[in-house]
């Protein structure tokens, strides 16, 4: 092209200058402006950059010629061509300008209109380029003498160029006409025309667009203005979530259709094999076949109605009774009692009892169990007290044990008993053959009866010591220290028979003697025994003639082990039991609780039954003898009384008689002690008296000088809470060198800070709850334990303690507040159940100053309200997250 | 004379019918006395506090009432009324929410609010309409004092129910006895110093269990229902179960003087004969705390019910409050010139009522530690009912005490027992118009009309309540126990902003800051300028630095006792693998 050629000359001209003032800046070195020039490239010296200039000017040619010079000038080497801004189209500006122009333009015909307006700053370009060029042509033809054609050549040359290109060589630049004369015969021209002809008589001024940031804001402004009511509707729902105390989130459950049915009902076959599967299986003859097939099965199932019915109900009763049975089995194994199982057992042993009788072969059966296990007992003595745990027991003394482990131990031992008494009496059953004649004459006479026993027992132990004298006077028995064994355990078992022999006879004595005593043990054989410190009774004395009594059957050596153990312990106080009998007896029936009880309850009855005024109740006393005899020798005095008193006040009990006092004084040696305090012996309580010596000068003097000793107490507790501040004191031996230092005392600081203590005390002292008061002293301690139970600070949203002490003024628990408020008071911020998924807010209209009763519930919906825009939701979700997200 | 009595536990189940048969019952009986004007109960405008009236005030009342045209006024009293009632439920006012700047904070609050009144207003409602049974009273006529009316005209005055209750129980051989209630009032436990143990159910009048511990027995105590008693003996005390089975003995407690069972927490006190307080936990056996007092041997110990602090009362005219945290007493109250007898408080636990051996009966104001008022009697023992009568024994004289408002007991009523009986202990029946006595000779019991809270709440006590109501009120007690700690002078503190603590040590926060202070003042000062080369730049920031190090010095010690050397150890610990490609950019040494 024509434009660039001159160039090059101009160029080099306009450096060479430019060279030069770089170089003077280069001598000055680096002051001034050199920072900005410092980072453009490395700094060269003056003859580099010569030479750098001379070699390589053709680089610099590609700069363009906007460029202003200054910055042209300034790096050499460092250039890179800038693309102009209307071809780099950075800003809008010429495009704009495009679209303008694009608008007029019909046939599409867009290279054409460009030309103009390119060629129109060519020009101007051109223009520049022509004062230059006509410079140098009239300085070359000044220096030459040439004429100017010669020069101007070129020049020419190109215009002619360039006027080859437009469609038209008039001159001046193209205008629509121009153009339009060219189409001038073409079909629409006529339209074209008029439209030119309007756009020419309405000119239009197009205005520079305006910047892009501008743009923009105007956009923005109008695009808040438009949608401002559209961000301050959702104001309201906004803040009644926040102030809602509970949100509800629910999901808008839409359950449809979910069942399997729903579900193939609306089954399309799609795919080719679908189709071909359908196809088969809605073939009429498949669907023909499917039908009969199923006929058929139907008729295979008739049955008969009645039938059915009654296997039916067959069934349901038989399940019935097994639900019943497996429900009372259940019951019954969960039944923890004692007693039941008790009860239950024994049941089971009469039925099986009962089934004995009538079936002689389990009788037998039974019977050789029985006997198995009384042999078994026998040998292994199991319940005669040589358990590990019924030795410990009795080497700890029955008397310290509770009640419970005493009536452990008697149970085992009537348990022994029983068995070994069963065995008699099966024994008698089965060698009955020899003695029933006896026997039956026997039954009516029960102590008959036992006298008979004991004779016979009388007999055979005469018998057997007679028969044990023969000695065998050969073989091994014959050798001299088995002769010597023979006979120590000859004298041993004679000894022991002779025992039981006159055991026997005393027990035959007693029988013959009289039935009194008798009745009370053969009670107490059958009854329950009981052991303890109760029992340290004349009973205990009577114990081992009955049980000797009750085993003299079975074997000698049968004795009871506990009762030893009582009796050794008790047997210096059988002297003084033995003669109040008449009182153990009562004691005996007392110890079974019963008489005693019934008579309370009775007088209790009484007392509800007949509305007295004043109803005189007497709570029994236990089992206590002196109690008894004090009731006894009152109740005729008081009986004839009582009538008079009913009406009277307050019933006088009558002087104990000096029996009861001297028996209650006998029995209750510990209980001398026990009575302290001045409400001694309700006995002596016409001459009551404080209770000693001591006690009396303690609460003399007690309240000697209870004044000061507690002021004192006060400044302890005092001195304990705020410790009085140390005396300032210095080291020996510092600050004391000379006379003045000693003069000066303590240094001034010293004492200041000791005045501050004091001080800080004092108003401690008087910040004190019990400063004012002065016979109080609290306690300013700080219970650590409990001060977990405040709070360390204000909770979070409030701001004042009054507004957070006051707002938890009201206990929450169900006792304190009714049904209606207390779910209300408890209920967390957020209800949700798990695996709903909260959604984004979604509108809905509320009335924000409404104050609901009910908690806000949040409905979620599947779908968005399909009553709003949806430009809505989508601005909700620009604008405003959800209050609790 | 007008004698009602309240709290006359009703057996069926409509209360109300039989109460107002009840209360009829007692009009007829008036009407055939003779006596002129019958004021029923009900007429009254149920106030809270006293239910009960002199005379004069009473008259005044009746005849004010007489006027009155039923109209506008009763309607207005009854709204008035109501809003007591909802004030005294809704627990103090709310506070000031329209300063609060906070919008959701203060919506949120006038929500709870909200509730509240709603809760205030359905209390007092049921408090209108579910507990219309009046407190009972007597009422002189003329120149007629209460005081001079003894149990015989009382009990000849009041319905059948209530004139079977009074009796006297004469046990004369085991000698002086102590009682105690369950907290329904059903069931009494009987403790006679030489060893008897009776347990009797006061509704049927029945003995369940009696037995003989054959050792001394100083106080009895029931647990948390009538299940369980504690019993002191001779050397320690022991548990009994309602079979009269020994459960356990609490060998910890040594021979304990006196017992009491605290309810909500579960805690059994005692205090023995060396003057140590013990605390043990019944549901869980714990042994809570055993502080000595150090104030000697005392039998003098009271629970305070509303705020579970035990009081002492000691030889030395002292009472002190304890409670199971704390071992020093929290309060200390020089009550008496002399030995303290007998304390006793209120049920809403800001009355004390103390008698000493200087002859004196003091009613303490607990919340000031202040005299209200001092009576000059004696008394051996005191017991406040539930509805504020004042008890106090002296002798065999029994004197009932009753508040004329302001705190100013003044004698109600009078029982003298038999001469020579030597009263121990006086104590009301919850929930009944029955004061107990124990005394040397046995058990008696007298009717106080009005002093028992006439109606139960069978949720907190209930006097008829059934075996499993039981069970599940003791299910549901040993939920909600209370633990040790929650006791305390004022329990309406728990929860609030405790008081900012003294000073103690600083923290890590705080100590960077006072460095940061430090380190500015002393870059701050300025540097004189010197001569011959000591103002040298370099010499002026050598200088600086000392002075910044020893401006830090201090603070910088106080940092490394709170945090140790943090740094040192934290790099030990930050040893990580880096990612092959950049191990190579790592230092040698790390490896």
């Amino acid at each position: 092209m024509a434009g660039p050629k001159p160039k090059p000359k101009e160029r080099t001209k306009a450096l060479a200058p430019r060279a030069s003032r770089g170089g003077r800046r280069g001598g000055r070195g680096g002051a001034g402006k050199s920072g900005e020039r410092r980072s453009h490239g490395p700094h060269l010296p003056n003859k580099l950059r010569r030479e750098l200039e001379s070699l390589a000017p053709a680089r610099d040619r590609g700069s363009d010629s906007d460029d202003e010079d200054d910055v042209v000038g300034e790096d050499v080497y460092e250039y890179e061509e800038g693309v102009p801004e209307e071809e780099a189209r950075k800003n809008d500006r010429y495009d704009a300008v495009k679209t303008y122009e694009y608008d007029f333009d019909s046939d599409g015909s867009n290279a054409d209109e460009d030309v103009p307006s390119d060629e129109g700053e060519d020009m101007e370009e051109d223009d520049d380029g022509d004062d230059d060029e006509e410079k140098q042509i009239r300085i070359l033809k000044e220096t030459t003498g040439m004429p100017r054609e010669a020069f101007d050549g070129g020049k020419k040359k190109k215009q002619q160029q360039a006027q080859e290109l437009p469609l038209q060589p008039g001159g001046g630049p193209v205008t629509i006409h121009d153009l339009m004369d060219d189409i001038q015969d073409k079909p629409g021209y006529s339209k074209i025309r008029k439209r030119v002809q309007q756009q020419e008589k309405k000119p239009m001024v197009v205005q520079a667009p305006m910047p892009k940031v501008k743009r923009d804001l105007l956009d923005r402004a109008a695009t808040y203005k438009v949608h401002r009511h559209d961000i301050s509707k959702w104001e309201g729902l906004v803040k009644s979530n926040r102030e809602a105390t509970t949100l509800y989130f629910e999901n808008d459950l839409d359950l449809g259709q979910s069942t399997v049915g729903a579900i193939a009902s609306k089954f399309e076959p799609r795919s080719t094999f679908e189709k071909q599967m359908a196809e088969v299986l809605r073939s009429t003859e498949i669907m023909e076949a499917h039908k009969n097939d199923g006929a058929k099965i139907l008729e295979l199932n008739k049955v008969d109605v009645e039938d059915v019915r009654e296997r039916q109900n067959r069934l349901a009763k038989m399940r019935s009774l097994l639900f019943r049975h497996e429900m009372k089995a259940k019951r019954v194994k969960k039944i923890k009692s004692r007693t039941y199982h008790r009860l239950l057992k024994k049941d089971k042993r009469k039925a099986s009892s009962a089934d004995l009788e009538a079936d002689p072969e389990a009788a037998e059966e039974s019977a050789m169990k029985q006997e198995f296990k009384r042999a078994e007992e026998r040998m292994t003595l199991k319940h005669k007290n040589n358990s590990k745990w019924a030795k410990r027991i009795l080497k700890r003394g029955l008397s310290v044990q509770d009640e419970g482990t005493r009536d452990a131990i008697t149970a085992q031992l009537q348990r022994h008993a029983l068995l070994t008494r069963k065995m008699n009496s099966i024994k008698n059953d089965s060698s009955s053959s020899d003695e029933s004649s006896d026997d039956d004459d026997e039954d009516d006479d029960g102590s008959n009866f036992e006298a008979k026993l004991l004779n016979k027992g009388k007999e055979k132990i005469r018998k057997v010591v007679e028969e044990d004298n023969a000695i065998p006077k050969s073989g091994v028995f014959s050798l001299p220290f088995m002769e010597r064994a023979m006979k120590k355990r000859a004298d041993a078992t004679y000894e022991e028979t002779r025992l039981d022999y006159e055991e026997l006879e005393q027990s035959l004595r007693k029988l013959e003697d009289g039935n009194t005593e008798e009745n009370v043990d053969s009670i107490k054989v059958t009854g329950k025994r009981t052991f303890g410190p109760v029992k340290r009774t004349h009973a205990e004395a009577n114990k081992r003639p009955k049980l000797g009594d009750a085993d003299s059957n079975s074997d000698s050596g049968y004795d009871s082990d506990c009762g030893q153990h009582f009796d050794s312990s008790e047997e210096n106080k059988k002297a003084d039991y033995a003669n109040n009998k008449a009182d153990d007896v009562q004691l005996g029936t007392a110890l079974l609780d019963d008489e005693q009880q019934n008579d309370l309850f009775i007088s209790f009855d009484d007392a509800r039954k007949s509305p007295r005024t004043k109803t005189e109740i007497e709570v029994g006393i236990l089992a206590d003898n002196s109690w008894k005899k004090v009731k006894s020798s009152k109740a005729n005095g008081d009986h004839n009384k009582k009538e008079s008193k009913n009406k009277s006040k307050v019933q006088i009990p009558s002087a104990v008689d000096p029996n009861a006092q001297q028996l209650h004084n006998s029995d209750s040696d510990p209980e001398e002690e026990m009575v302290d305090g001045f409400l001694t012996i309700p006995d002596e309580k016409e001459n009551y008296k404080l209770p000693s010596q001591a006690d009396l000068i303690r609460q003399a003097f007690a309240a000697d000088d209870v004044e000061a000793e507690f002021e004192n107490d006060k400044l302890e507790a005092l001195n304990e809470e705020n410790p009085e501040p140390e005396e300032p004191a210095l080291v020996p031996g510092w600050g004391q060198w000379t006379d003045i230092q000693q003069k000066k005392g303590l240094p001034s600081w010293m004492v200041k800070e000791h005045e501050d203590a004091k001080r800080k005390r004092e108003e401690a002292l008087k910040r004190r709850k019990d400063a004012k008061l002065k016979n109080v002293i609290i306690s300013e301690h700080v219970d650590k334990k409990a001060e977990k139970l405040l709070a360390t600070n204000l909770p979070f949203p409030y701001t004042s303690k009054d507004v957070y002490e006051n707002s938890i003024r009201m206990p929450l628990g169900p006792d304190f507040n009714p049904a209606i408020s207390l779910s209300a008071l408890n209920r967390p911020a957020i209800v949700k159940k798990p695996g709903v998924v909260i959604k984004p807010i979604q509108y809905e209209e509320i009335n924000p100053h409404e104050k609901p009763d009910e908690p806000r519930r949040v409905i979620q919906r599947a779908k968005p309200n399909p009553s709003l825009k949806k430009t809505s939701a989508k601005q909700a979700k620009r604008t405003t997250s959800h209050p609790r997200n | 004379m007008v004698v009602a009595t309240a709290g006359s536990v009703p057996q069926a189940p409509d209360a109300l019918h039989t109460e107002t048969l009840a209360m009829m019952h007692a009009i007829d009986m008036a009407n055939r006395q003779g006596i002129s004007r019958i004021v029923p109960a009900t007429d009254f405008p149920p106030r809270s506090g006293t239910l009960v009236f002199e005379g004069e005030q009473l008259s005044r009342m009746g005849i004010a009432k007489e006027e009155d045209p039923m109209g506008i006024k009763n309607h207005q009293d009854a709204v008035e009324v109501m809003e007591m009632k909802v004030a005294k439920f809704s627990r103090g006012k709310a506070a000031n929410l329209a300063n609060l700047r906070d919008k959701k904070l203060k919506g949120q609050l006038t929500g709870k609010e909200k509730l509240i009144g709603l809760s205030a207003k359905a209390a007092a409602q049921t408090e209108k309409w579910f507990l219309p049974i009046e407190g009972g009273y007597l009422e002189p006529e003329g120149f007629e004092k209460t005081y001079r009316y003894d149990q015989q005209s009382i009990v000849q005055e009041v319905d059948i129910s209530s004139s079977k209750k009074p009796f006297d129980m004469i046990l004369p051989v085991l000698g002086p006895y102590t009682f105690e209630y369950t907290s329904n009032g059903r069931y009494m436990i009987v403790g006679g110093r030489k060893g008897h143990i009776a347990m009797m159910d006061m509704l049927n009048m029945d003995l369940i269990k009696e037995f003989q511990v054959r050792e001394t027995v100083r106080d009895v105590a029931f647990l948390h229902n009538d299940q369980l008693f504690a019993v002191a003996q001779k050397k320690y005390p022991y548990i009994y179960n309602r079979h009269g089975t020994e459960i356990h003995c609490l060998k910890e407690h040594g021979k304990a003087l006196k017992l009491q069972f605290l309810e909500k927490h579960f805690l059994l006190a005692s205090i023995n004969s060396f003057g140590q307080l013990h605390y043990q936990d019944m549901s869980t056996g714990e042994m809570i705390a055993n502080y000595r007092t150090g104030l000697g041997r005392t039998d003098v110990m009271r629970v305070n019910p509303y705020n579970a602090v035990i009081g002492l009362g000691h030889a030395g005219g002292k009472v002190t409050m304890w409670k199971p945290t704390s071992v020093k007493p929290l309060v200390t109250m020089l009550c008496h010139n002399g030995p303290v007898t007998a304390v006793a408080f209120d049920r809403g636990g800001h009355l004390m009522a103390t008698a000493g051996v200087d002859r004196k009966i003091k009613i303490w104001d607990m919340r000031k530690y202040e005299v209200v008022h001092s009576y000059p009697a004696r008394a051996q023992s005191l017991d406040f009912s539930q509805k504020g009568l004042l008890a106090g024994s002296n002798g065999s004289l029994v004197e009932i005490y009753r508040d004329c408002g302001g705190q100013d007991y003044k004698l109600y009523m009078k029982h003298r027992m038999v001469k020579g009986y030597q009263v121990g202990k006086v104590l009301f029946r919850p929930y009944e118009d029955i004061c107990g006595i124990g005394h040397s000779m046995g058990l008696s019991a007298i009717l106080v009309p009005g002093s028992g809270e006439a109606n139960f709440d069978t949720f907190v006590d209930n006097p008829v309540e059934t075996a499993k109501q039981r069970r599940e009120k003791e299910v549901q007690a040993l939920l909600s126990k209370l633990q040790p700690e929650t006791i305390m002078l004022n329990p309406n503190m728990i929860g609030s902003v405790r008081q900012p603590k003294k000073k103690e040590k600083k923290t890590k926060k705080e100590i960077e800051e006072e460095i940061e202070d430090a380190v500015d003042a002393a870059k701050n000062t300025r540097v004189k300028k010197k001569t011959k080369g000591r103002s040298k730049p370099s010499k002026r920031a050598k200088k600086m630095e000392e002075v910044v190090l020893r401006a830090k010095r201090p603070l910088l010690d106080q940092y490394k006792e709170i945090e140790g050397q943090p740094d040192k150890k934290q790099r030990v610990g930050e040893k990580t693998e880096l990612p092959k490609a950049l191990q190579r950019f790592a230092k040698k040494g790390q490896s």
